[in-house]
């Protein structure tokens, strides 16, 4: 699988030539299964640069021809995982299919909460039924497993606002991904369901919106710690960690040092974990 | 009077180096008089960057008053409001005004926005004290020392200009409109552009005009007029169904209107800081070709302008 990660920023996009390394877009990321299916992890604005690449190739059977199929996966729908989607270019292209699916109570809500964004008090295209692509929206619970696109997958909810994130496990050809971008656990970590989900991913990609510091300071965000996401890594045995959905206001030097901190705590554990970054523009083979 | 961008980009936020010079926020401009009336116009992304820095005066003790002024409540208009500061510090007060919709109230459209399961925090919940107030669309009123005047334009569910007077001086914001030629924008939505050999119906002909004529009036004689610009030529030709304008309506605009100033705004997603800076000298050599004289530059965030008697000491010092 190829992990390419296209908006790495929570809460709200964060433009200006402090943020031009890691990047400024709000959660977003694809994997490209060795199947050749497309998944897309949350649709923040980053979701817009995805659209534009996806459709660069214009062969019959692509996106922008109208031929192709992808997955959606939303951990939850909060601004920043879903305000890309209606800048989402394949969206646009009849005979598209996209499945979406989101935590939420029925697939009906979903497509409600999804529709409330389209709205035409707030974008001019009104309904997502003016797109274009067939849209198939699916409440998923949390638990048993579910196969997407030759893909297994498996959700766990974390605790995140008022509603929960899920953290999403994908298996495919023998590899693991895991995308836990949202995780504001309690003082005990991760519980026993999210640690299961975690043990042994190839990737885990967490979310270390904070400094312990500044985690200590907003602790009714939900958002974890970069210590929080080490911890986690370490605890579930992963093999390869990426620092996730950095804070609005973290300039490019301050991510560095989330990094650095995860480095030196990872040295300290004398554990074998690889530490990426998540940079847009970035892709991570599995 | 002081007009400050903090937001010049349209659709929506792009961060990226393609956009450091301009900046990549969503549409957000700050206007204050020479007695310190604080009015907001539209409150995109850029409005985050503007909440912190006034967290650092009379909004950080509680003691501050702003007047928020929504051309229309799309999303790169409306969606930078949740993270403004000075909303979660009790005693603060927040007017948010908007042109009267038939179906949703305003207060209804920005409830929404912070409902669960789509934000943390419900605008109920907030601190600060918000009022919304709905607008005709042609209001005057004021706002302490400044003079509000409202005209309609021609945009998908429509948007509302306003041109704001103070200290003897006027500036205009019009933003987001189409030319008031080809489509008339109301509620519906226009999937394709219309097919060119159908004339428009000279009931749209009428009301088109109707509504030129008051952007014309809105823009006469003001200082600085704040136009939006989104689309070349070439892109108007392709979608004159999306509802944006070419640097040409806005100078065919001041030239009637004999404004003073002009600055291009709501730049595209798409458009590189070299391409704004194309489009600006192109719009430059046509204004020159035309003989106006209309001094012409391109919004970018940080962008700072004085207009008419300013005898407030600089940020920082006065308060």
């Amino acid at each position: 699988m190829d992990v390419t990660f296209w908006g790495v920023r929570g809460s709200i996009p964060a433009p200006g030539p402090g943020t031009v390394r890691y990047g400024g877009n709000t959660s977003c990321i694809s994997v490209r299964t060795s199947g050749g299916a497309w998944l897309v992890l949350d649709c923040g604005t980053g979701a817009r640069n995805l659209g534009l690449a996806m459709m660069a190739d214009e062969a019959p059977g692509t996106f922008a021809a109208g031929g192709a199929e992808a997955a959606i996966l939303l951990s939850h729908t909060h601004w920043d995982h879903i305000q890309g989607f209606p800048f989402f270019g394949p969206l646009y292209v009849a005979g598209n299919v996209f499945h979406i699916y989101g935590v939420a109570e029925s697939s009906a809500r979903l497509e409600g909460i999804l529709e409330g964004q389209m709205a035409p008090q707030y974008f001019p295209v009104q309904t997502l039924k003016n797109m274009g692509a067939s849209i198939e929206i699916v409440a998923m619970a949390p638990g048993a497993p579910r196969d997407i696109l030759g893909c297994r997958v498996t959700a766990v909810l974390n605790p995140h606002g008022r509603s929960g994130a899920m953290a999403f496990r994908i298996e495919e050809a023998g590899r693991a991904v895991v995308y836990a971008g949202d995780a504001g656990y309690g003082a005990q970590g991760p519980s026993a369901e999210a640690l299961a989900l975690y043990r042994g991913a190839d990737l885990l990609i967490h979310d270390s919106t904070y400094t312990p510091e500044d985690r200590a300071r907003y602790p009714g965000r939900g958002l974890a710690s970069v210590d929080e996401a080490v911890a986690a890594a370490l605890a579930a045995n992963a093999r390869q960690l990426a620092l996730f959905h950095y804070d609005q206001d973290y300039s490019d030097a301050d991510v560095d040092q989330l990094v650095e901190r995860a480095r030196r705590a990872i040295a300290k554990a004398q554990s074998p974990l690889q530490l990426h970054a998540a940079a847009e523009g970035t892709t991570i083979g599995v | 009077m002081k007009v400050k961008f903090w937001g010049v980009r349209g659709s929506l936020p792009v961060p990226g180096p393609r956009t450091e010079r301009y900046g990549g926020n969503t549409s957000c401009v700050e206007v204050r008089s020479a007695a310190g009336t604080r009015i907001i116009i539209d409150a995109g992304t850029g409005v985050r960057r503007l909440g912190k820095d006034l967290m650092h005066e009379e909004f950080e003790r509680g003691e501050g008053t702003a007047h928020v002024l929504i051309s229309h409540t799309h999303w790169d208009h409306i969606q930078g409001l949740p993270f403004f500061a000075p909303l979660y510090q009790k005693g603060n007060h927040l007017y948010v005004y908007a042109r009267r919709r038939d179906d949703v109230h305003l207060r209804a459209v920005f409830a929404s926005q912070t409902d669960d399961p789509y934000f943390a925090v419900p605008i109920e919940e907030t601190k600060a004290d918000i009022s919304f107030r709905e607008l005709a669309d042609s209001a005057r009123f004021e706002i302490g020392d400044v003079d509000v005047q409202c005209t309609r334009l021609n945009h998908p569910y429509v948007a509302t200009a306003y041109r704001l007077s103070v200290d003897g001086a006027s500036v205009a914001y019009v933003s987001d409109t189409a030319p008031f030629s080809d489509i008339l924008f109301e509620n519906q939505f226009i999937a394709r552009p219309p097919m060119a050999i159908r004339p428009l119906p000279e009931a749209d002909r009428a009301k088109l005009r109707a509504m030129r004529d008051g952007v014309v009036r809105l823009c006469e004689g003001a200082d600085l007029v704040i136009y939006d610009t989104m689309f070349t030529p070439e892109d108007y030709d392709r979608f004159p169904h999306y509802g944006h304008s070419r640097p040409g309506d806005a100078l065919d605009v001041c030239r009637e209107a004999g404004a003073r100033r002009l600055v291009l705004f709501h730049h595209a997603p798409e458009r590189s800081d070299a391409e704004v800076d194309e489009i600006l000298e192109a719009t430059r050599v046509t204004a020159r070709q035309a003989r106006l004289a209309l001094q012409l530059d391109a919004a970018y965030e940080g962008m700072d302008i004085t207009l008419g008697a300013d005898s407030r000491p600089a940020r920082g010092q006065a308060d």
